[in-house]
């Protein structure tokens, strides 16, 4: 999933302080998953900034709507009849959707309410780790499903490098060597073969190295 | 020295771009620079043009300092990060050279590597305030320098670029001028009256507008640029004039050269002349402005 973190909430009262009315608006999908912008935490920011603006003894209406997705047309369409009534969305989406409801809402200024960190999973609650860097080349065939490109902060395609020790990482002692754990890996599997042979040079062409990417499915295509 | 005393003078300064080899052989390279080195105040040295890898510009710039020329070194946020940027300007200004130009570079994917991952760590105009700061003593991380760097500083402007908004152009030299860049580059002119709707909108007392001349070799590139390049504009008469001419070659030096001399007429401060390998036929251009 795409996980997703607070923003302080004095950079999103910064962005509304001038308007008189705001709509927060979550999303029922990853963000929701990582507790950052599903309907309670809609809720909840929704309340803090009330309590700000009163504090303040400014008036600005604040509304909540939690969308199913915000990274599709026809979700962001059930708000259509509703923007208008609006200075400012916060929308607390990962970028994805903050930027689909900005393509769809030109004259309706949208501000991120979280900041969009990476593709990760929940390791417990509370804490959630990346996994992928989304390449668009998968190499996790010969890495025994574990991704240097997103584990190794050199990002090193034939590891590990001289900074790991003792089974972690140069960059802290909190972090795994991506390398170790994909040795370790290899060798369960019984496939250390893998290891030995070096990597060719990736095609960075599929990851942003190419520019702004999409996928375009005919097969599927209407 | 020449370049910045020539640009602060108001005296007509000439550029040459000269490319580094895609190799190690410096002798081409070395004999151009030779042959025209009385006639340029300084030679461009272009950081990989196109993404096509070569020689560094800082590696051929130092080569050509050797010769005892002037040289303006291009830095690029394309392929190195803030460290590396940082570290070239202090090898540059190490080495004595003195001018160095900003520049974005192009994507990977014109050039000849196009799997790279580009860098872009910073963005030019960080990458201009870096410079400054560096100027001042102090590096990116705000940690003190031993020893300031001193450079004439400059970038691109894509003054007289079609499909381009003057204005906008003009706001981002505006930044690029507070970020620190004295001298401007723009992309290559074949008439003048293109850069007309831009210089309308600039205070040439502040801005240091260098247009490129680019030498054209052949009718047939001629063609290619008016068809291809869209940003770059190609009067129809000139292509006709090439096309008429017996000898297209001459023709197409007439042409740069007139170009020189109207500029220099108009007032700029001076003009960088690329040739494309054919440095060889610089004397000759430069006898006819």
């Amino acid at each position: 999933m795409i996980v997703a973190d607070k923003k302080p909430i004095e950079e999103i009262i910064e962005q509304v302080k001038d308007k008189k009315t705001v709509l927060v608006l979550g999303c029922n999908e990853c963000v929701t998953v990582c507790e950052a912008g599903g309907k309670k935490e809609v809720g909840i920011l929704a309340s803090a900034l009330r309590m700000y603006f009163l504090n303040q003894g400014q008036e600005i209406k604040i509304d909540e709507v939690t969308l199913e997705r915000q990274c599709d047309h026809e979700y962001l369409e059930e708000i259509r009849d509703v923007i208008d009534r609006y200075d400012a969305v916060v929308s607390i989406a990962c970028g994805v959707g903050v930027q689909f409801m900005a393509e769809k809402y030109h004259s309706t200024p949208i501000f991120p309410g979280v900041n969009t960190c990476f593709l990760g999973v929940t390791e417990e609650r509370g804490l959630w780790t990346e996994r992928c860097q989304a390449c668009g080349s998968c190499i996790l065939a010969t890495t025994g499903g574990i991704c240097p490109v997103s584990r190794c902060a050199k990002r090193l395609l034939n590891g590990p490098c001289g900074g790991s020790t003792g089974g972690k990482c140069e960059i802290s002692k909190e972090v795994d060597c991506a390398w170790q754990l994909i040795v370790d890996r290899l060798k369960a599997l019984d496939k250390m073969d893998d290891f030995e042979t070096i990597a060719p040079v990736k095609d960075w062409s599929t990851d942003r190295a190419g520019g702004p990417r999409k996928v375009n499915r005919e097969d599927v295509q209407p | 020295m020449q370049l910045k005393r020539k640009f602060e003078t108001g005296e007509f300064a000439v550029l040459a771009e000269i490319e580094p080899p895609k190799g190690v052989d410096t002798s081409r390279m070395l004999a151009s620079v030779k042959r025209v080195k009385g006639n340029v105040d300084a030679f461009v040295v272009p950081e990989m043009s196109n993404a096509v890898m070569r020689m560094s510009s800082l590696g051929g710039a130092m080569i050509l300092q050797g010769l005892g020329v002037e040289t303006v070194v291009q830095v690029c946020c394309r392929d190195r990060n803030r460290l590396a940027l940082q570290a070239d300007l202090l090898a540059a200004s190490g080495c004595g050279i003195c001018n160095v130009m900003a520049v974005t570079g192009e994507d990977p994917s014109y050039g000849d590597h196009h799997q790279a991952r580009p860098v872009y760590d910073i963005d030019i105009f960080e990458l201009l305030q870096a410079v400054q700061s560096l100027q001042s003593g102090r590096d990116m991380a705000g940690i003190e320098i031993g020893g300031a760097p001193e450079f004439m500083v400059g970038s691109t402007v894509n003054a007289g670029a079609r499909g381009k908004s003057p204005e906008l152009e003009l706001e981002e030299m505006n930044k690029k001028m507070a970020a620190g860049a004295k001298f401007f580059i723009t992309p290559p002119v074949f008439d003048k009256t293109a850069l007309d709707p831009f210089l309308k909108r600039v205070d040439r007392s502040r801005a240091i507008i260098v247009p490129t001349v680019l030498l054209l070799k052949s009718l047939g590139m001629a063609r290619y640029i008016q068809r291809n390049m869209e940003h770059v504009y190609i009067p129809d008469e000139l292509i006709d004039r090439i096309r008429k001419a017996p000898d297209k070659v001459r023709e197409c030096i007439h042409i740069a050269a007139q170009l020189i001399t109207t500029l220099k007429q108009e007032g700029f401060h001076g003009v960088l002349i690329a040739t494309l390998g054919w440095e060889d036929r610089l004397p000759e251009i430069l006898e006819l402005t």
